[in-house]
């Protein structure tokens, strides 16, 4: 019973990772109706900055991991300025499609600039895992699941309660009209990538502490993909919940459907989890309904 | 000068043109050109090692061309084709390989290529020389791919073998196998290693086969499966970045379970991955292939002589040996196919017929190889296998025991 509990935490505490991780789909969609596709490769992005800093450059944690948050969100606005700000008051799919493009890029971006050898990340978070009783919770999970809920208090506070984040919200209706209204579209945008970037540049440091570093670890973007369509793409408090209950899903099925059929069902339920719900509610748990009058 | 000595003189000299004329057809001999086709990743997945594998194979043909090819009167030129390890990139590669260098041979790097391939090598009448273990789905007569090492399933059991000799007792080794569903290859080298499990109760008895993603989330959990299940061995012969959330996942739980490596991902990899080799302090690699550790060995000194005259620049490691040892499979089977036909007008199928003709000596491969005797029954040796152990002590690779034997193992 112990050990079934135990993988109910450790569940729910890799949930709220991919739930970190898909805050940063959440936040471009919600200022841009722009489904950015190349999240997993803002990670990765992510995750080389703070390697650099730290492994290169030598920094002490202290100093590098906000000298790489400032950093990321640099990339994050020169990434929308570059390739977006042109794009605005165009069809959003030209957007999507540049987010497509954006993927390619950055993975070989990142292939030019830092090679493709596999590199250790630093270890941000203790290795040691919190023991209670029977129970082990990674440390790093634990910390992550920590940052995720207070990143998710602190962003749906700022989206519904502030005129900056209601501005933004302005923006996704529709550009034109959030123009007419004396409110900066490109300045909206661009602060949604900025902080898309910043997120997945701590969800780089939760997920890869003290593992490696490759291009692989962009796969987070598409396990993060279920979380943000099962909550729906407009909340961010929604995603705390769909995390926690795909991550446990997922912990459940790996710890005990796999040994039994010998396969990987687990890395798959989140789809099946996804697929369910989008056909139920197309919308997602907690998406918002639109009605369009002709 | 006397009147003798002048005649002297002349008939020296024309001897001497007699000799340069004579030497004319060998001249022209020498330029006897074959093409070989060099399929590489250097910006796919295995983008990392490649620069590496491709030194190590390159070096070997230079190295040829300057000793033996001179003697032969043969050149073996070879270009290299970017396949980003992807089988649709192969395939849509292939006629233009073809046409361009009409090669005698291939020179293969891993399961894309024998996916988009093996159709069309037997009807092109092109062999295909790899540098890995084989797989359980490549393991069908008359191919036209072969490896010089077993499947991965073989080296695997081989290892566990030699680790239950060295632990003594009667009881089967408690082993658990953590794989990838990310690719075919990965599930075939636990599926064959399952099966030899199966039929071999009284030597391993396999607790636990976990599958996960290639750059998994965390494993702490898995990891307690496999320490509460008492294994005595953690095979992983996927990828590095599973080695290292493995590791973690073990370190988490307090376990120093000993885990073993492939070629592919083995302790310089991994280790390297994980900060520093003494955290893979007790691990194991095993492979059939020389071990690339600091012991003076017939391999070791190859590689030496490579560095030093024909500009091998990669480091002594596994992945050097890799490219090293397929370039050595590669030329030693070539030069058996001129022995048996001649320099001149050789083909793929003389290429492949020669392999079968005779075995490759582990002394022609400089001892990065053991001896290998292929037969059309299946794309690698069948008998006579044997694999090496390396492993970490005090922070440096060493080599922990050679020519290991390893034992037969039903098709799956």
């Amino acid at each position: 019973m112990v050990y079934f509990i135990n993988d109910i935490i450790t569940g729910a505490l890799i949930g709220l990772l991919y739930s970190l991780v898909a805050m940063g789909f959440v936040v471009i969609y919600r200022a841009s109706k722009v489904f950015n596709f190349a999240q997993g490769e803002l990670v990765i992005i992510g995750g080389f900055i703070v390697w650099f800093t730290t492994m290169q450059a030598g920094l002490s944690l202290w100093l590098s991991i906000p000298l790489s948050l400032v950093l990321a969100g640099l990339v994050g606005y020169a990434i929308e300025r570059i390739f977006l700000t042109k794009l605005i008051g165009e069809s959003v799919f030209s957007m999507v499609m540049v987010t497509v493009g954006l993927l390619i890029l950055l993975r070989g971006l990142v292939l030019l600039v830092f090679g493709p050898a596999v590199r250790p990340f630093p270890i941000i978070f203790p290795l040691k895992p919190l023991f209670l009783g029977d129970m082990l919770i990674p440390m790093n999970l634990l910390m992550g699941g920590i940052i995720t809920i207070v990143a998710a208090v602190g962003l749906s506070w700022f989206f519904n309660r502030t005129r900056s984040g209601l501005r933004m919200t302005a923006v996704a209706e529709d550009h034109v009209v959030a123009s007419s209204m004396g409110i900066s579209v490109k300045g909206s945008i661009a602060f949604a990538w900025v902080l898309g970037a910043i997120l997945s540049t701590i969800g780089a440091m939760i997920f890869l502490s003290g593992k490696s570093l490759t291009f692989l670890a962009s796969d987070i973007g598409f396990a993060a993909l279920p979380v943000a369509l099962f909550a729906g793409l407009e909340s961010i408090g929604g995603l705390i919940l769909a995390g926690v209950i795909i991550g446990i899903a997922q912990s459940l099925t790996t710890n005990y459907l796999d040994p039994l059929i010998g396969g990987s069902l687990g890395s798959v339920v989140p789809y099946i989890i996804m697929l369910a719900i989008l056909l139920i509610r197309p919308t997602g748990l907690f998406g918002w309904r639109t009605i369009e009058r002709v | 000068m006397t009147y003798q000595t002048k005649q002297g003189l002349r008939g020296l000299l024309a001897a001497c043109a007699i000799a340069v004329a004579a030497s004319m057809p060998l001249k022209a001999q020498a330029e006897t050109n074959y093409n070989l086709a060099l399929l590489s990743d250097f910006s796919g997945p295995y983008a990392d090692i490649m620069p590496v594998l491709a030194g190590g194979r390159e070096a070997v043909f230079t190295w040829w061309n300057e000793t033996r090819g001179k003697e032969l009167g043969v050149t073996l030129n070879y270009k290299n084709y970017e396949t980003r390890y992807d089988a649709a990139q192969v395939a849509s590669l292939w006629p233009g390989i073809k046409s361009e260098l009409n090669p005698i041979a291939v020179v293969g790097l891993g399961g894309p290529d024998v996916a988009a391939l093996s159709e069309r090598l037997p009807e092109d009448k092109i062999p295909m020389f790899m540098a890995t273990a084989s797989y359980g789905f490549a393991w069908k007569p008359d191919s036209w791919i072969f490896n010089p090492r077993p499947t991965y399933s073989h080296e695997s059991a081989g290892f566990l073998n030699w680790m239950r000799e060295q632990r003594g007792g009667d009881g089967p080794l408690k082993v658990a196998i953590l794989a990838s569903e990310a690719s075919p290859a990965y599930v075939d080298m636990a599926k064959g290693l399952e099966l030899y499990a199966e039929e071999h109760p009284e030597e391993i008895d396999l607790v636990e086969v976990i599958y996960t993603e290639v750059q998994p989330t965390d494993l702490t959990g898995q990891m307690r499966r496999v320490v509460r299940a008492r294994a005595e061995a953690l095979v992983i012969q996927t990828n590095t970045s599973i080695v290292v959330a493995a590791k973690r996942g073990l370190q988490a739980n307090g376990s120093s379970i000993p885990i073993m490596m492939s070629s592919h991902n083995g302790l310089p990899a991994s280790g390297g991955a994980l900060g520093g080799l003494d955290q893979l302090e007790g691990d194991f690699e095993a492979y059939g292939m020389a071990i690339a550790a600091d012991e003076d060995t017939p391999a070791r000194q190859f590689y030496e002589t490579l560095v030093a005259d024909h500009g091998l620049k990669a480091p002594w490691n596994v992945v050097t040996a890799m490219g090293v040892s397929q370039g050595l499979f590669v030329v030693t089977v070539i030069d058996h196919a001129i022995e048996a036909n001649g320099a001149e007008g050789l083909t793929g199928e003389m290429v492949r017929e020669a392999l079968f003709a005779g075995p490759i000596t582990t002394e022609e491969t400089h001892g990065f190889l053991p001896s290998l005797t292929f037969t059309p029954d299946a794309p690698f040796p069948l008998e006579g296998l044997k694999v090496n152990v390396g492993t970490v002590k005090d922070g440096k690779i060493t080599i922990e025991a050679t020519g290991v034997d390893v034992p037969d193992v039903q098709k799956w």
